[in-house]
């Protein structure tokens, strides 16, 4: 119930000071996730193997590590999306605004709405138009006001940054537009709720160069109000893109830390090895 | 550790090829530099006019390794450990280079003082030499052999080649005073003093560039931090 869970702390948006250098380890203040003692299992296959983390609030975490590695399903473990799939389990504990995601007493779908996530494959509803993409998340929720509605269909549209392409064709189809164009519109719906973080599950695996720079700028500017958590394949994008770096290996976390840090002198051979090209 | 090879054998082949140039950068400006010695200690033109003839040839292998180190920061965008080695390659030529000048520099110099009869004052240049060789000669090598002990040796050694250098410049300044009709060779003398000391200085910047490839650490400018710290410190 979202009664049970207590607001979000407020946390300081930080400016940069491009003079002092990133600390190698998250902020300890105010982490979105406090993950701990994690592991999950599909079946008799453990997935996720006793991972612990702290991720920050309104940074971007990047997760990487080889195919199979389980940073998919860490990231579904964030807002329980994994429970979708038959025979999982999970043990451990994943604290968001205080409270454990996996109690009894919380909702999973109220943990969705919180915790919002966008996909590999833009996915928009394909009979509803752009404005209805957008909106669909607000009139399930029961919000019926013409007004607020209006507001925050620019606004999530401004926000990830399609406002000025599709402004004037709002009643056309989420489908007529182009496969950057599409997720950016899934980031719009994902924002539409207002939710606190955003899990982004290889946004622009299927973009061209172009639109994963949109992406990627999109990013950047959502931080300064959301949690982030991307999973990607693009080690370049994680750099470019992401405040922390985690590193996943068979299920578990090998290292955590500042991207520039995992970069240019990570701390374990893996982690190396991995991003160096030299894995396998 | 053993070195694992990479996913993609052209970076490896990349990565040799650029190292190897460098190499040979550093044997080439190894030689030039101790030809315009040679020239100066040998009175020989000739070596002289080589160590000037064949900056040529380094300038363009200078270009060369610039060229291969962008090519292979465009195509393979290396990261970590890769990462390090290659900047760390560009950032050697550039200094490989500047020695290479510098052996220019004797080498015109020693010509001049060549068509002199012989300064006794010569026998201060031959340990310098040696000693900026020496330091020289092992920053390449602790690059090579990613030995970050070795390269962490060189910066105290240059400061025995500074005192070196301020030691020939006060007795050079002696002689200047005693043997005033010398004045133009003892000139010449100290700016080739100088030239060894701008040598052990590359030779520095060269060692300081290898830990950075191995250790990812930043050992540059460190003796200047507490002077910097006094210089914004409030008064009291």
């Amino acid at each position: 119930m979202i009664e049970t869970l207590p607001a979000m702390q407020t946390t300081r948006v930080r400016t940069v000071d491009f003079m002092q250098p990133l600390t190698d380890q998250p902020q300890p203040d105010a982490p979105a996730f406090g993950v701990k003692n994690l592991s999950m299992w599909y079946g008799a296959k453990e997935a996720i193997k006793n991972v612990t983390i702290d991720v920050p609030a309104k940074r971007v975490t990047a997760i990487i590590g080889p195919s199979g590695c389980g940073k998919s399903t860490f990231l579904r473990c964030l807002n329980r999306m994994h429970e979708l799939v038959p025979r999982t389990r999970v043990e451990g504990e994943v604290l968001f605004a205080g409270q454990n995601l996996y109690s009894p007493d919380v909702d999973p779908a109220m943990i969705r709405r919180r915790i919002g996530m966008v996909f590999q494959k833009s996915n928009p509803f394909p009979t509803m138009s752009i404005a209805e993409n957008v909106l669909v998340g607000l009139k399930l929720n029961g919000v019926r006001d013409r007004n607020l509605l209006n507001e925050r269909l620019e606004k999530s549209l401004r926000m990830a940054a399609l406002w000025s392409e599709v402004k004037d064709d709002l009643r056309k189809p989420g489908i007529s537009l182009s496969g950057g164009q599409q997720q950016r519109l899934c980031i719009a719906r994902a924002i539409a709720i207002e939710p606190e973080v955003l899990l982004m599950d290889e946004p622009a695996s299927a973009l061209d160069p172009i639109a994963t720079m949109k992406i990627e700028e999109l990013i950047t500017e959502l931080k300064a109000n959301y949690t982030i958590v991307i999973v990607t394949h693009n080690m370049q994008q994680a750099s470019r893109c992401s405040d922390f770096t985690a590193f996943f290996y068979m299920g578990a976390l090998i290292e955590f830390a500042n991207t520039a840090k995992i970069f240019s002198n990570p701390t374990r051979r893996q982690t190396e090895d991995y991003i160096t090209g030299r894995f396998g | 550790m053993e070195e694992k090879r990479h996913i993609l054998g052209t970076f490896d082949e990349a990565l040799r090829s650029l190292r190897e140039n460098v190499l040979m950068m550093a044997s080439l400006t190894e030689r030039n530099l101790n030809h315009a010695i040679a020239g100066l200690l040998q009175r020989d033109d000739e070596l002289c006019a080589l160590s000037i003839a064949d900056d040529a040839e380094i300038d363009e292998l200078e270009k060369q390794i610039d060229k291969d180190g962008i090519d292979v920061l465009l195509r393979f965008q290396p990261v970590a450990s890769d990462l390090r080695r290659v900047v760390s390659a560009i950032k050697m030529n550039s200094n490989l280079e500047r020695v290479a000048d510098q052996a220019v520099s004797i080498g015109r110099r020693a010509r001049k003082l060549n068509q002199h009869p012989p300064l006794q004052e010569i026998e201060l240049i031959d340990p310098m030499h040696r000693h900026a060789v020496a330091m020289l000669r092992d920053s390449v090598d602790a690059y090579m052999r990613e030995d970050a002990a070795l390269a962490r040796e060189i910066k105290p050694r240059d400061k025995a080649l500074d005192e070196m250098n301020s030691n020939a410049g006060r007795t050079l300044t002696e002689r200047m005073g005693d043997n005033p009709e010398q004045l133009r060779g003892y000139l010449n003398l100290m700016f080739i003093a100088r030239c060894l000391e701008r040598v052990g200085d590359h030779a520095t910047n060269i060692a300081e560039d290898a830990v950075y490839a191995v250790a990812a650490e930043d050992i540059r400018h460190m003796h200047k931090k507490p002077a910097i710290e006094e210089q914004h410190s409030p008064e009291v």
